[in-house]
């Protein structure tokens, strides 16, 4: 139990270090208004990188990284120029082409060598949970002097300045960004970006405290985000970003209650959680209707909750065949797990089998499947025909369910009048 | 029509050595006119049935499959393979320039078993009768192949493929390869009849090669027996059952998917418990994971090639286990 621990706590203070100076970073990235510009500038150097490659240098070679930086730099210098178009064409556009195009031209160099796409590959989809403290080592004296540059040109840097203040911002930001999704990616890269910033950003206004928000949120988010890739047996990098998603919601959904009028905020969650609910309910009752042989999401999920349900609507001598069937299915199942690791058991283990022996298995195994498709399409059919059966009792209760559900004021609808007498 | 701008080239070139020794002509025009005409007779006697023999354009999906088709085929055919030796044959992006390949082929070789289902979307644009399923020159080379780790349609224990139908990966049994060209001869035999001698002579010679070649990979692994491994992908059951190799666990669970921490936990566990001290990957992996798990449990990282070409020095069918052979041997002795 204790040894996946082993494995979350370096991926914790990678994320901790990313989590610093990215909310910051994120912060001045939203007040500029470039919100996808880490991508731009993370494939960039990643075109720059696979530039170095095509021209033979190693992958984790100086020259590589020197072509990295360049292409990088060449970007920020763009990026600093076009601030002054932001009147006609906005500058996200702008960002948004250097993304295409420097994607499609690495896909076009490595066309023409393939072994370099694994290269192109890693350096935009790191993964946070295979850092440790080599990346630590690594980051951490970079970012503190890219934070101690900025903290000195804090004036220069908060406001939309001068060309070659533009051109300094773009271009620190374009270092971190670079290092970053080689280690984390691409995807938890922009949400370690952009989330911990939107909150802080909606709950302060000074850029100490919404800083400080950003980075308490980023800690907690990742956190959770890393526990819960260990507790459900998920891949990191995904569990992280759905976290951050789920963080933000969050925010959003308590922002209304922080920042005004309480009452009138509970009001409009209850309407919305029921109109949700009502029109679930609605959906459900029409799809049953109109195709009762179709997957049913609502019927589905109830019934794998709880099995029993089948019971309200199949007859007894389905219920037989069902349960029958799904016997059969099972007892299917089992028996090629049980040859397919006798199998493999004897690829080591004893005599080996000869070439006929394991065609003989191999046969069996697709026997197995067949049959065990075979009692899956029957109880596909014997379900699809008892939802048939109650197709419209079924529907009907499910719509007056959504109707019950649905917040509607049915008095003011029934009594004629009473609108206009209000209003 | 590569074949017909083959050959015209072939008879412009017959024809300009030809016009160099007499002297110079004294009107260009008629010069020219006669060397058309030249091109033009030349270019007809090589269509000729008989004069000519015709090169049979085979396409395959994979290098592996190339090289078993060349075998077989000998000079007798021109093979292509569609998806390069170092990419991964299972999430391969097809191009345009396939679909003319398959437009011009009299044969297609495919792995079969849900490896490169995306030939099948090629050849419906390409549309030709004579290569898709069920026409003469279309082979699937999984055909009468003893399959290992079919699932049906379940999920499986997370052994690194999407779907059920097996583990695609035959090729890598050498004996395999004796069902695969028998395959290919069937094909090869039925669309030109008239070298079927040739081609069985061929597959024998081949086959014998590879016979004395198992011998050897055989000996040579014998210290491996049971020696536990981990791979970054499934790629190596028939591999192991033939050479009685014991690959331990994988690192990638479902096809494109990272690696949870528990499973990466319990592959550590697995390879400290057991004693793994080698770490296979291919050269398209990620090397970083690799790296990490194998760093982790102290074992060394061996890099193999699952594919004809995967590594510079595995050019051929036979050289591919040669060099797989090599490197699992000296990473043992290590
Ligand atoms: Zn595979």
């Amino acid at each position: 139990m204790i040894d996946p621990l082993m494995f979350l706590w370096p991926a914790f203070l990678v994320a901790l270090c990313l989590v610093g100076i990215h909310a910051y970073f994120g912060i001045l990235v939203l007040a500029r208004k470039v919100i996808f510009v880490d991508l731009a500038l993370a494939q960039i150097a990643a075109l720059g990188a696979t530039v170095a490659f095509m021209l033979g240098h190693p992958a984790q070679s100086f020259a590589t990284y020197g072509y990295s930086l360049a292409f990088t730099l060449l970007a920020a210098v763009l990026l600093a120029f076009t601030r002054a178009w932001g009147t006609r064409v906005p500058q996200e556009a702008l960002i948004g082409v250097i993304y295409v195009v420097a994607a499609a031209a690495a896909i076009l160099l490595i066309e023409r060598a393939p072994q370099g796409a694994e290269h192109l590959k890693q350096i935009l989809t790191g993964n946070i949970l295979t850092s440790g403290l080599n990346e630590v080592a690594g980051i951490v004296p970079l970012y503190a002097a890219i934070g101690l540059l900025h903290w000195l040109l804090r004036r220069q840097m908060s406001g939309t300045g001068a060309l070659f203040w533009e051109f300094v911002f773009y271009a620190s930001f374009g270092v971190v960004v670079t290092s970053s999704v080689a280690i984390a990616g691409v995807l938890l890269v922009f949400s370690f970006l952009i989330v911990p910033a939107a909150i802080g950003v909606m709950f302060a206004s000074s850029l100490a405290r919404q800083i400080v928000i950003g980075w308490i949120v980023g800690t907690i988010t990742s956190a959770a985000g890393l526990a819960a890739s260990f507790a459900f047996d998920l891949p990191t990098g995904a569990a992280m970003v759905c976290g951050f998603g789920g963080a933000l919601a969050i925010a959003g959904l308590l922002y209304p209650f922080l920042r005004g009028n309480r009452q009138h905020a509970l009001r409009v969650a209850i309407a919305t959680v029921r109109w949700g609910f009502a029109v679930i309910l609605a959906g459900s009752a029409i799809q049953l209707a109109a195709a009762p042989r179709a997957d049913q999401p609502l019927l589905d999920m109830m019934e794998v909750a709880a099995p029993s349900l089948r019971a309200l609507y199949f007859t007894r001598a389905e219920q037989t065949t069902f349960v029958e069937a799904s016997d059969y299915a099972e007892r299917y199942h089992m028996e090629a797990e049980r040859l397919n690791s006798l199998e493999k058991r004897n690829r080591t283990e004893g005599v080996a089998f000869d070439d006929v022996s394991v065609a003989r298995i191999s046969s069996f195994l697709k026997s197995y499947g067949e049959m065990r498709k075979g009692e899956q399409f029957v109880m596909g059919e014997v379900r699809a025909r008892a939802r048939e059966r109650v197709r419209w009792s079924v529907s009907l209760g499910l719509l007056a369910l959504a109707l019950a559900s649905a917040p509607i004021r049915w008095r003011r609808l029934w009594t004629p009048g009473m609108g206009q007498a209000r209003s | 029509m590569p074949d017909a701008e083959e050959h015209l080239g072939r008879g412009r070139q017959a024809v300009t050595k030809g016009m160099e020794a007499p002297p110079r002509a004294a009107l260009p025009h008629v010069k020219s006119m006669v060397l058309r005409f030249a091109v033009i007779a030349t270019w007809l006697a090589l269509l000729s049935p008989g004069f000519a023999q015709e090169r049979i354009q085979v396409v395959t999906t994979t290098t592996d499959l190339r090289s078993l088709t060349e075998a077989v085929g000998g000079d007798r055919i021109a093979a292509v393979n569609l998806v390069p030796a170092s990419m991964d044959a299972e999430d391969y992006q097809p191009k345009p320039q396939d679909v003319l390949r398959l437009k011009n082929a009299h044969m297609l070789v495919r792995v079969g078993l849900d490896y490169d289902l995306w030939i099948d979307r090629l050849l419906v644009q390409a549309g030709k009768r004579e290569i898709a399923r069920g026409g003469p020159g279309y082979v699937d080379a999984s055909f009468a192949i003893a399959a290992l780790e079919l699932r049906g349609m379940s999920v499986g224990p997370g052994d690194g493929h999407a779907h059920g139908s097996g583990n695609p990966h035959y090729w890598l049994d050498p004996k395999n390869a004796e069902i695969i060209t028998g395959t290919i001869l069937e094909a090869l035999a039925r669309i030109d009849p008239a070298n079927a001698a040739r081609y069985e002579a061929n597959r024998l010679a081949f086959l014998a090669r590879l016979r004395v070649k198992l011998v050897e990979w055989e000996e040579k692994l014998a210290p491996l027996k049971s020696t536990p491994i981990v791979a970054y992908h499934n790629s190596w059951p028939y591999f192991a059952r033939r050479f009685r190799l014991d690959f331990a666990g994988f690192i990638e669970t479902k096809p494109g998917v990272p690696p949870s921490p528990a499973h990466l936990a319990g592959i550590v566990k697995t390879m400290r418990e057991r004693g793994v001290r080698i770490v296979v990957r291919e050269p398209h992996e990620p090397d970083r994971d690799v790296a990490f798990v194998a760093s982790k449990a102290g074992a060394s990282v061996v890099i193999l090639a699952a594919s004809v070409g995967a590594l510079p020095e595995a050019s051929d069918y036979i050289s591919l286990f040669d060099v797989n052979v090599e490197a699992l041997k000296s990473a043992a002795a290590r």
